[in-house]
């Protein structure tokens, strides 16, 4: 722990506002960049790190997801119906637990998160004029396969200890037919839910530290404000490059976690 | 007279706005406390409240109890947003979705409740 408090709150309130940014921009919750930095740089044991990731993504999805829903651009509808699916699927994950084989798992997905990553770098490549931007007009499109998909995210999400937003927007943009903007703000909208049935969880174990999560959440909170200015200005092809990075870095962390038996505990 | 989806969404967008804001503003009341008070490895005095002993304490503005508070605010402000999203779905007799968020609140504290038994 550094010398000066003001410098270790200043220190954790920088990293949030970085991940409230990226997260509000992209419909992620931010775990991914909050809790490799507090275990590798603050030291923070891995439970305590992902219980003030939780709460950071709470952060996220309520700060965003409150100007979306403002403007239109959360699908509320679609995101309880799917929240329903994936809710299912992440008890359904937690008690099929000990038959599944996690880094056999872990190494699918990213295979799945490869693909879906790339599928979306082509699409904004080769159609990035005719992109349709969030306030077109859209139809969502099968239904069935996108609550399966949704339910299989909760699984996955359940098992690895993993946020559903990476799995989500896929979902609902390649399958479901919605523009790009719509799902990042409808997964934003969803991941407060999601992450508050773990957190509450963490929260009673003693995993949610006042000193680390309360200067990260508030960091958060100011960049996810900052991010959903920024992504209502930002082209959706934009948006779209990005989360596609965001993609492969994920499944690249899967793999790594997998080849070192991090899914082992 | 008939409660539109508009205004429904705006009472979802309500609750989140002011459900984080309020939790942003009570946790950075605490941590201002904490700075304010003294040197920084009196930090590591800061513990963890427990539940019976936080409104005494916040009655004093103790800045932990501050802070937790804060924290607490911000896990309920999803769980608020599903209760308001049924009163709204509801005021618009819209069957179908307060039977998926009713869903959804059930799954969500049946998973609490597991966890904390367990």
């Amino acid at each position: 722990m550094p010398n000066s408090a003001t410098q270790f709150f200043a220190g954790l309130g920088v990293l949030g506002v970085f991940a409230g940014t990226m997260g509000a921009l992209l419909g992620i919750g931010g775990g991914l960049i909050i809790i490799p930095i507090l275990t590798l740089v603050y030291g923070v044991p891995i439970h305590q790190a992902i219980g003030t990731s939780l709460c950071c993504i709470i952060a996220t999805s309520s700060g965003a997801a409150a100007n979306y829903v403002e403007h239109r651009l959360s699908n509320i509808r679609l995101g309880m119906t799917l929240e329903l699916a994936t809710t299912v699927g992440a008890v359904a994950g937690a008690l099929v637990a000990a038959a599944l084989h996690r880094e056999a798992l872990a190494i699918l997905f990213a295979v799945m998160l490869c693909y879906a990553g790339g599928t979306m770098v082509r699409r904004s490549l080769k159609a990035s004029a005719t992109e349709p931007e969030a306030t077109a007009s859209y139809t969502i499109r099968r239904w069935p396969l996108g609550m399966i998909g949704s339910g299989v995210a909760g699984v996955v999400s359940g098992l690895l200890g993993i946020g559903g937003g990476p799995i989500k927007v896929p979902i609902m943009y390649l399958v479901m037919g919605v523009p790009f903007k719509v799902a990042t703000a409808t997964s934003n909208f969803m991941i407060g839910v999601t992450a508050a049935a773990s957190a509450f969880i963490y929260y009673s174990r003693g995993d949610v530290q006042l000193l680390l999560t309360a200067p990260t959440a508030i960091g958060v909170y100011v960049g996810a404000s900052l991010g959903t200015h920024i992504m209502r200005r930002t082209p959706s092809r934009w948006l779209i490059r990005l989360f596609s990075a965001i993609m492969f870095y994920f499944a690249i962390m899967m793999v790594w976690k997998a080849l070192r038996g991090g899914f082992a505990g | 007279m008939p409660f539109s989806e508009r205004q429904g969404e705006h009472a979802i967008s309500l609750v989140l706005r002011y459900g984080s804001l309020i939790a942003t503003v009570v946790m950075a009341l605490g941590l201002g406390l904490m700075l304010a008070a003294g040197p920084a490895n009196s930090l590591l005095t800061y513990h963890r409240v427990a539940l019976p002993a936080l409104l005494p304490r916040l009655m004093h503005l103790d800045a932990a109890a501050l802070t937790e508070f804060g924290i607490i605010l911000l896990l309920l402000t999803p769980i608020f947003r599903i209760l308001v999203a049924i009163a709204t779905f509801a005021l618009e007799r819209d069957l179908k979705y307060v039977l998926v968020a009713l869903g959804v609140l059930a799954v969500v504290l049946l998973s609490i409740s597991f966890t904390i038994e367990g």
